[in-house]
């Protein structure tokens, strides 16, 4: 039997792989998104995940950057 | 009933502040614990209700564009010869000020007095209206028709109704009243008698009134305002005694005009004239005889007067007679011939002293642009009896040299009373203490005690409140119920505190007097030219996995122990030694420290560091050529007074703190030698994490510094460091070790230091000692403290400041 699965390569700086792997090993989405751990800058995921994850991503940017334009926040 | 009640909610009050005492000792941990306890009903003694008016809202249904800018334009019409003038005013307070105009100069001056600058830049400026600068502004003598009139001409466009009558509700009523005290009485003085009249028909300040003989009846005392009044300050050369005080205006309006030739010209000619008769008008209150009118009051009545004063929406302004004061014994001190004052500080003076009385407020100057000179000069210019209060006993020893440095004062004329130093206090004309000192409320030694209540019996002619930022509004209370003095002058760099409660300070101290643009101070080499960097160091892979696993406490100690960013630090320092700068290192983080420190092989200063060895260590700093790199904790924070060094790295810090990060800047801003250099000579970095909480402190911590118009500049990668083959942790396996040395750290080492307050630290406890404050900033609590700053809807970000990395 041959599985066929459609995913996406991921190319990232390794800090930003550990947060992919990190949320995968949580179960963060309710389920594993990592099919293949390829190297130190890459990882191959599942298609359908992308979207959410790059909610996730762009969370967490937001939660460590401090607007600085708004001075009486 | 009330009575007895009262007192138990006294006493309560009091023990809270007893227990609450060492954290308050602190700079930085006292943020915390003001806002749980605070009473709010004796928060707002003392403020009148007009201080509660703002200007922010009067814009509130104005429509927004989707990059939040908003249109004015039904409100404000564009004036024909727009191009000439520098201003907007908008309808929510806001003015913008442009700083190429070639009436920059006289609209700088006219906003500095009257408004609180938010944001300053290059190019445009950024003031805002409060009810505390028009406080402030009328209280230097503006009158609001000279406000509105000025800001009228300087504006591109009209000035929103709102706005007029804003002014109008916050400057009319104040500054009317003055209470001065004059050979040794206290008069309510105003040159307005309608204003006088009003006052004394309100029953309890009748009541205050005090008739001498029955003839006076009910006649107001006639006197005039006798002026001759330009205050000297100290000894100066004779040419140099009047001089300045008319030259300063006209030579930089003389300035402005040939810097921009032709551009001059079209300076609308009804924004010069104004601007000068202004300034003769000022002068010329001095000079003028200005008819005034007073009544005398009880002295022992003074407090209820000025309470009442403040709820009948006339504030008193207090002023100082100090020359006719002859109960009060002049004491013998002057400043040394070789003392010469900058401009700024001579102005920041002149608007203490205007009118040759001595007025009561705050002088905002950054570190080391001479605050110490100005506090002072001050004090040899009221010549009475003198009380400086400071932050911790090593600025009580620096507050004592500054004096003997600037001023004829000697040993026996300066008492030091602090927990280790106490000098006999009787006959000396200059007391530097602590707020801890004062505000002590537990038992203290005979010789202490014998002291205190030599303090309270004195009437002081002078309070010199230094670093007055950081005092609460509760302790700055019990000290002026301790102590009486005639004037109070706050001095600090930074007047602001992550609560906001600084606004306070203007009425229970006095209006900020002046406020020097940090920008300009750089440009004419009064403080040093500093490039402020942030360096970006990825976190390792290994550093990253634990980061995201653990718990807050110990995520903190591994964003700092970063390998990479031990690089950075490394390379940075290697990189600075072979230019022969001078380097401190800045952790907050103990165990990063010694970590740091050790593994480098260089000095360090923390907490436990006895008093020899830091002697020791900072001597050697100064003058071995071989010790050119030291690692200090936030002891260094704000008392260390390190003329040498020039570069100063930071690699961990007080959460998001602004006040921390102005006052480290603080360490390097003395002017260094051959000062007016085009290039940079003095270096601050902050080694940020990246895809770390570190990111965000980073940034919050800019604010205030950004505002003042300094840039950061973002380094991503240092160059060279790659190749360096002498940084430590290059393999993978020295990495590893470093990461099982962070694991095993215990909780203790996650905890930032705690600085030991003065009098009540105690030596057994070297360091382990904890307090409520500390166990709650290691749960995370921390964040507590900023978490009423942080944005409440994420939703109107403009997109382009939505991710700063794609």
């Amino acid at each position: 039997m041959v599985n066929v699965m459609k995913g996406v390569l991921v190319e990232c700086d390794p800090a930003m792989k550990q947060f992919l792997l990190h949320l995968d090993e949580k179960l963060a989405f309710g389920r594993k998104f990592i099919i293949q751990d390829l190297d130190e800058s890459h990882l191959f995921i599942s298609t359908d995940i992308v979207e959410v994850l790059q909610a996730r991503v762009d969370e967490l940017m937001d939660r460590i950057s401090f607007p600085l334009h708004e001075k009486d926040a | 009933m009330g009575p007895p009640k009262k007192y138990k909610k006294e006493r309560g009050a009091g023990d809270k502040f007893a227990k609450k005492r060492r954290a308050e000792d602190e700079a930085f941990t006292q943020l915390v614990e003001d806002n749980d306890s605070m009473d709010n009903a004796s928060e707002s003694d003392g403020v009148p209700g007009a201080a509660s008016k703002n200007a922010e809202t009067n814009d509130e249904n104005i429509n927004t564009d989707e990059y939040g800018a908003k249109d004015y334009r039904a409100q404000m019409q564009l004036r024909a010869d727009h191009t000439n003038r520098p201003l907007w005013v908008a309808p929510n307070g806001h003015v913008f000020l442009e700083s190429f105009s070639p009436v920059y100069k006289h609209a700088h001056d006219f906003l500095i007095a009257i408004s609180e600058p938010v944001c300053r830049p290059e190019h445009i400026h950024e003031y805002k209206l409060t009810a505390y600068s028009l406080y402030a502004a009328v209280s230097v003598g503006l009158q609001t028709h000279d406000i509105v009139e000025y800001l009228k001409r300087l504006s591109k466009t009209s000035i929103p109704e709102g706005i007029l009558e804003f002014i109008r509700l916050c400057t009319l009523s104040y500054g009317k009243v003055k209470l001065v005290l004059k050979h040794n009485k206290y008069f309510i003085e105003s040159p307005h008698p309608e204003v006088l009249q009003k006052l004394l028909k309100d029953p309890v300040i009748q009541k205050c009134r005090l008739i001498r003989s029955e003839a006076e009846g009910e006649a107001f005392i006639q006197g005039t305002l006798d002026g001759k009044a330009i205050t000297q300050f100290g000894t100066k050369l004779p040419t140099a005694t009047d001089k300045p005080a008319e030259e300063t205006p006209t030579t930089s309006t003389a300035a402005a005009a040939p810097g921009t030739d032709g551009a001059a010209a079209a300076v609308p000619d009804d924004i010069t004239d104004f601007y000068e008769k202004i300034d003769k008008e000022e002068e010329d209150e001095d000079e003028a005889n200005l008819k005034t009118v007073s009544f005398e009051v009880a002295q022992e009545k003074i407090e209820l007067i000025q309470k009442r004063c403040i709820e009948i929406e006339h504030p008193l302004l207090a002023e100082y007679d100090f020359r006719n004061d002859t109960v009060n014994q002049d004491i013998n001190i002057d400043l040394k011939p070789a003392a010469v004052l900058r401009p700024y500080q001579e102005k920041s003076l002149r608007k203490m002293f205007g009118n040759g009385r001595a007025r009561s407020g705050v002088i905002v100057l950054p570190c080391g642009a001479g605050k110490s000179l100005v506090g002072v000069t001050a004090c040899c210019t009221v010549r009475k009896r003198a009380l400086v209060l400071c932050n911790s006993g090593v600025s009580v020893e620096q507050w004592k040299q500054q004096f003997k440095m600037w001023s004829t004062a000697d040993d026996s004329m300066i008492c030091r009373f602090t927990s280790e130093a106490k000098d006999k206090p009787m006959g000396c004309g200059i007391l530097v203490t602590t707020y801890s000192m004062i505000t002590h409320t537990q038992k203290r030694s005979w010789e202490a005690e014998q002291t205190m209540r030599w303090l309270q019996e004195q009437e002081w002619g002078i309070m010199v409140l230094d670093e007055v930022h950081t005092i609460p509004a509760k302790m700055f209370r019990r000290v002026l119920t301790i102590v009486q003095s005639h004037c109070k002058l706050g001095l600090t760099a930074t007047l602001l505190r992550e609560d906001d409660k600084i606004a306070d300070l203007n009425f229970l101290i006095g209006p900020k007097l002046y406020e020097a643009n940090w920008l300009e101070l750089q440009k004419k080499g009064y403080i040093a030219r500093v490039q402020c960097a942030e360096v970006w160091c990825p976190m390792s892979p290994e550093f990253y996995r634990e980061y995201l696993t653990t718990k807050t406490s110990k995520k903190m100690l591994l964003y700092v122990m970063n390998p990479s960013k031990f690089r950075s630090c490394q390379f940075l320092i290697k990189y600075h030694e072979q230019r022969g700068d001078k380097t401190i290192v800045f952790s907050d983080n103990v165990f990063a420290l010694k970590h740091y420190a050790i593994k480098m092989n260089k000095p360090f200063i923390y907490g436990p560091t006895s008093q020899n060895e830091r002697i020791q260590i900072l001597q050697n700093f100064k003058f071995n050529a071989k010790v050119n790199t030291i690692f200090v904790s936030k002891v260094a924070d704000t008392s260390f007074d390190l003329p040498e060094a020039n570069v100063l790295i930071q690699i961990s810090s007080h959460g998001g703190s602004r006040r921390q990060e102005a006052q480290r800047l603080g360490r390097i801003l003395r002017a260094k030698k051959g000062a007016i250099a085009e290039e940079y000579n003095a270096f601050f970095y902050t080694l940020v994490s990246q895809d770390t909480m570190e990111m965000s402190y980073s940034r919050k911590r800019q604010r205030f510094l950004v505002n003042q118009g300094y840039s950061y500049k973002v380094i991503t990668h240092l160059k060279g460091m790659d190749t360096s083959t002498e940084l430590m942790y290059n393999t993978q396996e020295e990495q590893g070790q470093l990461l099982q040395l962070v694991l095993s750290a215990s909780d203790l080492d996650c905890e930032d230091e705690r600085v030991p307050g003065e009098p009540g630290y105690r030596p057994g406890g070297s360091g382990t000692t904890k307090r409520t404050g500390a166990l709650s900033s290691m749960s995370g609590g921390d964040d507590a403290i900023y978490y009423e700053h942080r944005r409440k809807n994420t939703g109107s970000v403009h997109p382009l400041f939505k991710k700063f990395r794609g």
